[in-house]
């Protein structure tokens, strides 16, 4: 690595950096925002702080080491958060439904998870290359490799999570060669599985919370309240807002849980369309770099992991976003680098670690 | 280095060609996902963004009124009878209760009451209305309240609220005068007069309360509020105080209520003799100084909304306490009406001095009429017909003017009229002539029925106030005064507005010389020796006035028992109608008892009593009246003084009586 530096330092992707700490720092005034209401810099915003400086320690040690060592480790990987999982079934207790928290609520090894899952999968595409799986058979263990951690994260009826682990593993079959009628059996199966997911594993309280999007007027004062209250707090900011510090229904917390799920509520309302147009277009613009950099990648395994990385802040930005405006059911998932949450910032930071790794290295041989 | 090892793809060794080409259909996605977010929001924020900012503003901004204080009721000189004054009460907030049982118990303790009962008006509430206070005691006293307050910090979720709350300061006073109040009803809220109250609001529901209800309410005030989310106050945006309602002045005296509402208490009238009502009037302008029915009810049961029980009692009663007797009670006038029917047979050119001589009795055809004195008066002029109350005399004059010459000058002095006092239903009474008996029963007046109604009885029905504002005709020259009852109002600016003018409703087509000639009379009942009523006596004043009795059910029901033997509901109504100083007449007062026995035992004191208060101030310490009360007492028959006919059709004047 001696001989490295130089180099690394040459290519390091500013473009990268510039636009995650524009994000966090957003995220920061936000939450402050969001926890205004209870008295000053809340406990909540100043463990926040401390969660950014541990990801971006995360962050660097994640860079420095040349990512094709990750190749090598990515089975040790998936397997300790396997049993990091595992263990949190054995060991966490039950919160608020879920069992999904360890060492008191502060650690919650299923958004570890995400990142092993895509090291695995990102080892197991480079090996075998998409463009040479042609049929079901082939992904088989692909498939395997997914089931794992969902599996595991179902089981802690953390089911927003599950979805969301589904998903981002989900993404490398983009990059199969399958035809599109195994895709639509695909989705044939797919939408039976919905259904019975719907009539034998969903609870009451989920069921209710997916009718609520189709109708949030069904019953305002239950489950569709987070829904309406959502709409009604983005919707009152208008085209400029209501002003920092200064939107009603956050400040006097009309918006349920808004420092975590509902976060981009608060931005919507208190910077209006045009602050959340330019948030939205920054989150964006930080996927699609993202790809950029997987394109230019000079390998399989640097390309898929920093697509993976890409899957990992997409799906959960794009449910949170969905779930904000309406359009999608009221599932616990928090905004990438945005909403409060020392684990997922953690994540995401390293997460993005891989990505300036991968996006560093593109030069290099 | 170990980097270059292979299996499958070599790392460094460049990009497997299917992932490069479907990079930009994954960035497609994407743009596409987000282009959806884009348009959303503008949806949301630009298209329907001031509807979700009213919905908003609905959310956090509650708007909460702050009761105006109503405005008072005073007598004629600025005596309070209604008033306001803060009403403690004890809430609790559900979700701030800590230690929930012990804090209940020991409000319990500090309120002296139940605290399963108070727990079970806590319940369980959910979701936001855990935040919203539940009241436990609407109206504590002082000493509560200042338990609770010195706890209150051993008692957290209780907090205490002040509202104003209707107070009448006498009580069971003038009840049916004043009125009472409650919350507004869904068939008022409908009326247009209501459009700016909304439910739940309290409104004056009867008596004055009732009629002046715009100028008493007074103005509310507003206050709209920031609330977070749990309905707390987080800021006061802006606030309007309220403004107390106007203050009326009646025309009614204190102190004349109070004489004439105590003189109907038990231990002075004896059971049961708390049924009757009595009109005092200014005989020179109409104005009304007493106004007492009872049995009444207290109106502060009503202020904070009454219970079920006690509405039930009063509705229920059989004595019916709501109604207002003095306006809406009819009842046949019995010899009161002896003043009308003089007055008709003077102005008919009949000579009062020419005497009548009789017998006890008074034959028409196969019939016998009695009079009162079973063994007669002798041989009696119109001035001692009344002064002795004699009916056969004017049995003779009801046969030579007729029935409808009667009720001509009856109606003159505003028999079977309403005089248009403005409270409590008032009803017209009865008159009855040919005609009516025509069109009523479909049969033709007998000449005995003109004989009853001579003496008033029969089909004659008239309220206490209808007799006092005819009394008031003969005692101030033949004006008849509409009965005016609001003096002035100051309104809530403190402007002062005078009261409904003095209304001259019409004059007796007697001449003066007669109206004296029955003055003289009347003053012949109470102030000589043998007049029917010197029970009535003021010392120092001269006072004239009529008794009255009227029998409720047949004589021969009753005959054979003692006064206090006849059931309560078969003994006779006592009036007494007087008015003072005779030489110039400032005021009437009528008294009516139901079933009270004779007018001039029963009937007689309470107006003594109202006239020698009014007069109080004007003679010399008043001699003691026991005297004068054991001097008449003696010697009345089962029916007073003046006993009727037995067959006078009496059942059904009773009937009516209580209606």
């Amino acid at each position: 690595m001696r001989g490295i530096d130089r180099r690394l330092l040459q290519n390091f992707d500013w473009a990268l950096l510039g636009l995650i700490t524009v994000l966090v720092i957003m995220g920061l005034v936000n939450l402050n925002s969001a926890t205004h209401a209870v008295s000053g810099l809340a406990e909540e915003v100043r463990r926040q702080i401390f969660a950014v400086g541990l990801g971006t320690i995360a962050f660097f040690v994640i860079v420095v080491i040349d990512y094709r060592h990750y190749e090598r480790l990515a089975l040790p990987v998936f397997g300790a958060c396997l049993l990091l999982l595992a263990a949190t079934l054995v060991f966490a207790p039950v919160t608020r439904g879920s069992q999904a928290w360890l060492f008191d609520g502060r650690l919650q090894p299923s958004e570890f998870a995400k990142v092993g899952l895509i090291l695995a999968l990102s080892r197991y595409f480079h090996r075998n290359p998409p463009g040479e799986i042609r049929s079901l058979a082939q992904l088989a263990r692909p498939a395997l490799i997914i089931a794992l951690p969902v599996g595991l994260i179902v089981l802690q009826r953390d089911m927003g999570v599950a979805l969301l682990t589904l998903l981002i593993g989900s993404t490398y079959f983009a990059f199969v060669r399958i035809s599109w009628k195994t895709w639509a059996g695909i989705a044939m199966a797919a939408v039976m599985a919905l259904i019975s997911l719907w009539m034998f594993v969903l609870e009451p309280y989920q069921q209710r919370r997916i009718l609520d999007v189709i109708d949030p007027g069904r019953d305002p004062l239950a489950s569709g309240y987070q829904a309406i209250q959502s709409r009604i707090a983005v919707g009152s900011g208008g085209l400029l807002g209501s002003g920092y510090l200064d939107g009603t229904q956050t400040q006097l917390r009309f918006l349920p849980t808004q420092h975590t799920d509902f976060a981009f509520s608060v931005l919507a309302e208190e910077w209006g369309f045009i602050g959340a147009v330019v948030t939205l277009s920054v989150y964006l613009f930080l996927l699609l770099w993202g790809l950029v950099i997987a394109r230019h990648s000079k390998d399989s395994f640097g390309a898929m992991l920093a697509v993976g990385i890409v899957g990992v802040l997409f799906w959960p930005a794009a449910l949170n976003v969905a779930m904000v405006l309406g359009l999608a059911p009221v599932i616990g998932v928090p905004l990438p680098l945005f909403s409060y949450g020392g684990s997922a910032l953690v994540t995401s930071l390293a997460a993005l670690g891989f990505l300036m790794n991968v996006s560093m290295r593109r030069y290099v041989f | 280095m170990a980097l270059d090892e292979i299996r499958g793809g070599r790392l460094g060794a460049g990009l497997d060609p299917a992932i490069e080409s479907r990079i930009p259909f994954v960035a497609g996605f994407m743009v596409v996902v987000f282009g959806i977010f884009g348009l959303r929001l503008f949806q949301l924020q630009i298209i329907e963004g001031e509807q979700f900012g009213r919905l908003s503003l609905k959310n956090s901004v509650r708007s909460v009124q702050l009761e105006a204080p109503r405005g008072d009721i005073v007598d004629r000189e600025g005596r309070t009878l209604a008033t306001t004054r803060p009403a403690f009460g004890i809430q609790v907030i559900p979700t701030d209760l800590r230690e929930r049982e012990r804090t209940v118990k020991a409000l319990g303790i500090l309120l002296d009451a139940d605290s399963a009962a108070l727990d079970e008006k806590i319940g369980t509430p959910r979701g936001r209305s855990r935040f919203q206070p539940v009241k436990l005691a609407r109206d504590v006293s002082y000493d509560e309240l200042a338990r609770v307050e010195s706890h209150r910090y051993a008692l957290p979720g209780v907090v205490t609220d002040i509202q104003p709350r209707r107070h009448y300061v006498e009580g069971e006073f003038a009840s049916h005068l004043i009125g009472y109040i409650g919350e507004i009803q869904g068939k008022q809220l409908e009326q247009d007069e209501f459009e700016d109250y909304r439910s739940g609001e309290v409104i004056g529901q009867t008596g004055i309360e009732k009629l002046l209800e715009q100028d008493l309410r007074g103005r509310k005030g507003g206050r709209n509020l920031v609330v977070d989310v749990a309905g707390r106050i987080v800021d006061v945006l802006d606030e309007e105080f309220p403004v107390p309602g106007g203050t009326i002045m009646l025309t009614i005296d204190r102190d004349l209520q109070k004489v004439a509402e105590d003189a109907f208490l038990p231990e002075v009238l004896g059971e049961p003799g708390k049924l009757g009502a009595v009109v005092a009037l200014d005989v020179r302008n109409g104005d009304v100084l007493a106004l007492v029915s009872k049995p009444s009810f207290d109106p502060n049961d009503f202020s904070g909304g009454i219970d079920t029980a006690t509405w039930n009692q009063l509705s229920n009663d059989e004595w019916r306490p709501i109604q207002n007797r003095a306006v809406s009670g009819q009842y046949p006038p019995g010899s009161i009406y002896k003043a009308i029917v003089a007055a008709a047979a003077l102005q008919h050119g009949i000579d009062p001095d020419e005497p009548v001589y009789c017998p006890g009795k008074f034959k028409l055809g196969r019939r016998t009429f009695h009079c009162w004195k079973r063994e007669g008066h002798g041989s009696v002029d119109l001035r001692d017909a009344i002064k002795n109350s004699c009916d056969v005399y004017f049995y003779q004059i009801g046969l030579k003017l007729g029935v409808d010459r009667l009720a001509e000058m009856a109606k003159a002095f505003f028999f079977g009229r309403r005089t248009g006092i403005a409270i409590g239903q008032e009803r017209a009474g009865l008159v009855p002539t040919r005609e009516w008996k025509k069109r009523r029963f479909r049969e033709s007046w007998m000449k005995g029925e003109t004989l009853n109604v001579a003496i008033g009885q029969g089909f004659n029905l008239t309220t206490p106030l209808q007799v006092a504002v005819a009394y008031a005709a003969i005692a101030n020259g033949g004006k008849i005064f509409r009965p005016r009852l609001i003096r002035q109002t100051i309104d809530r600016d403190g402007v002062v507005i005078p009261g409904p003018p003095v209304e001259l409703l019409g004059t007796v087509p007697v001449d003066a010389r007669h109206l004296a000639r029955i003055v003289d009379a009347l003053e012949s009942v109470v102030g000589e020796e043998g007049g029917t009523a010197r029970r009535a006596r003021v010392p120092g004043i001269r006072v004239a006035g009529k008794t009255g009795t009227v029998q409720v059910v047949r004589l021969k029901h009753v005959e054979n028992l003692k006064d206090d033997e006849i059931p309560i509901r078969f003994r006779d109504h006592a009036w007494f109608v007087g008015f003072a100083p005779v030489e110039a007449p400032e005021i009437v007062v009528a008294a009516l008892v139901e079933h009270g026995g004779g007018g001039a035992r029963v009937a007689a004191p309470i107006t003594q009593k109202v006239l020698a208060r009014y007069f109080a101030g004007r003679v010399e310490a008043a001699p003691a009246v026991e005297v004068l009360e054991s001097e008449a007492g003696s010697g009345s028959g089962p029916a007073g003084e003046e006993a009727m006919s037995e067959v006078v059709d009496t059942a059904s004047g009773g009937d009516r009586a209580r209606n």
